[in-house]
């Protein structure tokens, strides 16, 4: 059991020093510094036989002041899944690029530049991918509140009074208790 | 010769051939492509971001709109991830209806991929016909979830309802029904001889680069690669099915239609299997109240097949009743975006939409 993957852990630790776990199987995580990824990822690709990249993410990790970049890489040969995680500032947030690896990596990368404000220097393509005219903050920063921008950008469309709030207006009108699970619920 | 003028057309976001809100800018010469580029950015709701302000289990509102043609994939991979953290145990009842669930799923999509596909080469009847049969899968949809097209059926912890009463029987002759029109479609598509030179060569991709560029299901299978999240990773109840996952060579338009030809036929048989070997027993591990649900802190990567290919999450949990991240990464996000602006160069204008439906393109699964 877990043979391939304490094998492909092994080769990675001999190689890199990397921490690294296997976390059932088919699925190996190892953990460096962010100017290790674009050589892990090389050897791996060219090496290995991990030559599909299943997608880059990004987690914010706001109360660390940390974003964490998960690259999944998949070997359609030793059928394992081998996620490379770092963890970067969020200010500046800079990160290696590595779309002379793999030219998707663009499209992924453009997106959490837009996204998340994470820079990639050498990246091809100074266009946006998602957003155009995005002035704000990146969006998907966890201190980027949707309510607040929500309520400066646009406006209710006016209508009834009573049209604002169903579940207001029936209390008002009939005087009925809305029951507590009912009730409006808020994150803070 | 004189070398003629570069010209740019931009094909969508409204065009009757493009596959949803997303545009292909193109620079032609003549007729020839010589460049082209994706552009989306036409519907991108911050789905994600949204997440992350509902509970687990009001994030179902969302996921089924990741894909509107196809749904369940969505659900049932978000669901495995979160089962995966938390460690819950689905009953194996569920992991059969699950799986039947799932080829009904693929078996819907592959009647709309017929009239895509066929509608953007000119053959307009085969649409309307597959478009209503699809619609005997819709009420078999209706009558196990209640829904047609979105269902938030496929629940952590198993499914929300068993079947109904008379469902088998009804299902099995629906299947019947299908199976005898397929021959139909077959004889209306891949007989015709304005279809086979039409996707014959056209939109090649090369079947050694097919893995590095990133591509998945059945544009990776007719590039002659057997890949297949089902038998790569077995998951509910594909590994107690019998079923074959074809390949062709060549990596055209051709290939591809080839692969989901025979492949529609596999979910019939799937959808057989299961109701026949499904055994008896509870159907849903039931999950405490939704709105004070916790999920103990840490991350899952779940994948399934869906037509388009292969459908992943990237859940992360920080032990709160919200999730932390959810990262979606559809088929169509690389076949749709770096994959097609490859192929497209050197084709013909008129074969933009032709290989765009071959490709499956969704594009809401570009911008989540």
């Amino acid at each position: 059991m877990l043979e391939k993957e304490q094998k492909l852990l092994e080769i990675l630790k001999s190689a890199f020093q990397v921490e690294g776990k296997v976390i059932r199987n088919r699925r190996v995580e190892i953990w460096d510094h962010k100017e290790m990824v674009p050589a892990i990822l090389l050897m791996v690709k060219t090496q290995l036989g991990y030559k599909h990249l299943n997608h880059i993410t990004c987690i914010d990790w706001l109360e660390e002041g940390k974003f964490q970049l998960v690259y999944t890489v998949f070997s359609h040969t030793d059928k394992l899944t081998l996620f490379v995680k770092t963890k970067i500032d969020r200010d500046p947030a800079i990160m290696p690029n590595i779309d002379d690896i793999w030219d998707q990596a663009n499209t992924y990368e453009r997106e959490l530049r837009e996204m998340y404000g994470i820079e990639f220097p050498g990246l091809v393509g100074d266009q946006e991918f998602i957003l155009e005219d995005w002035d704000e903050m990146p969006p998907m920063r966890r201190d980027f509140k949707t309510d607040v921008y929500a309520e400066k950008t646009f406006f209710a469309q006016p209508g009834r009074e009573d049209a604002q709030d169903v579940r207001e207006t029936i209390t008002k009108r009939s005087g009925e208790e809305i029951p507590e699970f009912a009730k409006k619920y808020s994150r803070d | 010769m004189a070398r003629e003028k570069e010209t740019t057309l931009y094909i969508g976001p409204q065009h009757p051939g493009i596959t949803g809100n997303m545009m292909v800018k193109v620079k032609v010469q003549g007729d020839t492509i010589t460049n082209a580029s994706v552009h989306v950015g036409y519907l991108h709701r911050a789905f994600e971001k949204l997440i992350e302000r509902r509970n687990w289990l009001q994030s179902f509102t969302i996921l089924c709109r990741f894909c509107v043609p196809e749904p369940d994939p969505m659900e049932l991979t978000y669901a495995r991830a979160v089962e995966e953290i938390e460690g819950r145990e689905v009953p194996e009842r569920a992991k059969y209806i699950r799986t039947m669930v799932m080829e009904m799923a693929r078996l819907q999509s592959f009647m709309l991929w017929y009239g895509g596909q066929s509608g953007s080469s000119g053959l307009y009847t085969l649409g309307q016909w597959s478009v209503g049969d699809r619609n005997y899968l819709l009420d078999l949809f209706e009558d196990l979830t209640g829904g047609r097209i979105y269902h938030m059926y496929i629940w952590p912890g198993g499914v929300r309802r068993d079947l109904p009463k008379g469902f088998k029987d009804k299902a099995l002759k629906t299947m019947d029904y299908i199976e005898k029109r397929l021959d139909e479609y077959d004889k209306l598509l891949f007989d015709n001889v304005i279809f086979q030179k039409r996707a014959q060569g056209v939109g090649i991709i090369p079947s050694d680069k097919a893995i590095e560029w990133g591509v998945v299901g059945a544009p990776l299978r007719g590039c002659g690669i057997k890949a297949d999240v089902r038998i790569d990773e077995p998951y509910e109840a594909y590994d107690k099915a019998d079923f074959i996952v074809p390949t062709f060579e060549g990596g055209d338009i051709w290939a591809r239609a080839q692969v989901r030809r025979i492949e529609a036929r596999q979910s019939i048989s799937i959808i057989r299997q299961m109701l026949d070997k499904m055994p008896e027993g509870e159907v849903y591990n039931k999950v405490p109240n939704p709105m004070k649900w916790k999920i103990p802190a840490g991350e899952a990567w779940a994948k399934t097949e869906s037509v388009r290919g292969e459908v992943g999450f990237y859940v992360v949990s920080d032990g709160s009743e919200y999730p932390r991240r959810v990262h979606v990464k559809g088929a169509a996000y690389t076949n749709g975006v770096t994959v097609t602006e490859k192929i497209l160069v050197g084709q013909n204008i008129a074969d933009v939409s032709f290989i765009l439906n071959s490709m499956g393109v969704c594009p809401p699964e570009i911008e989540r």
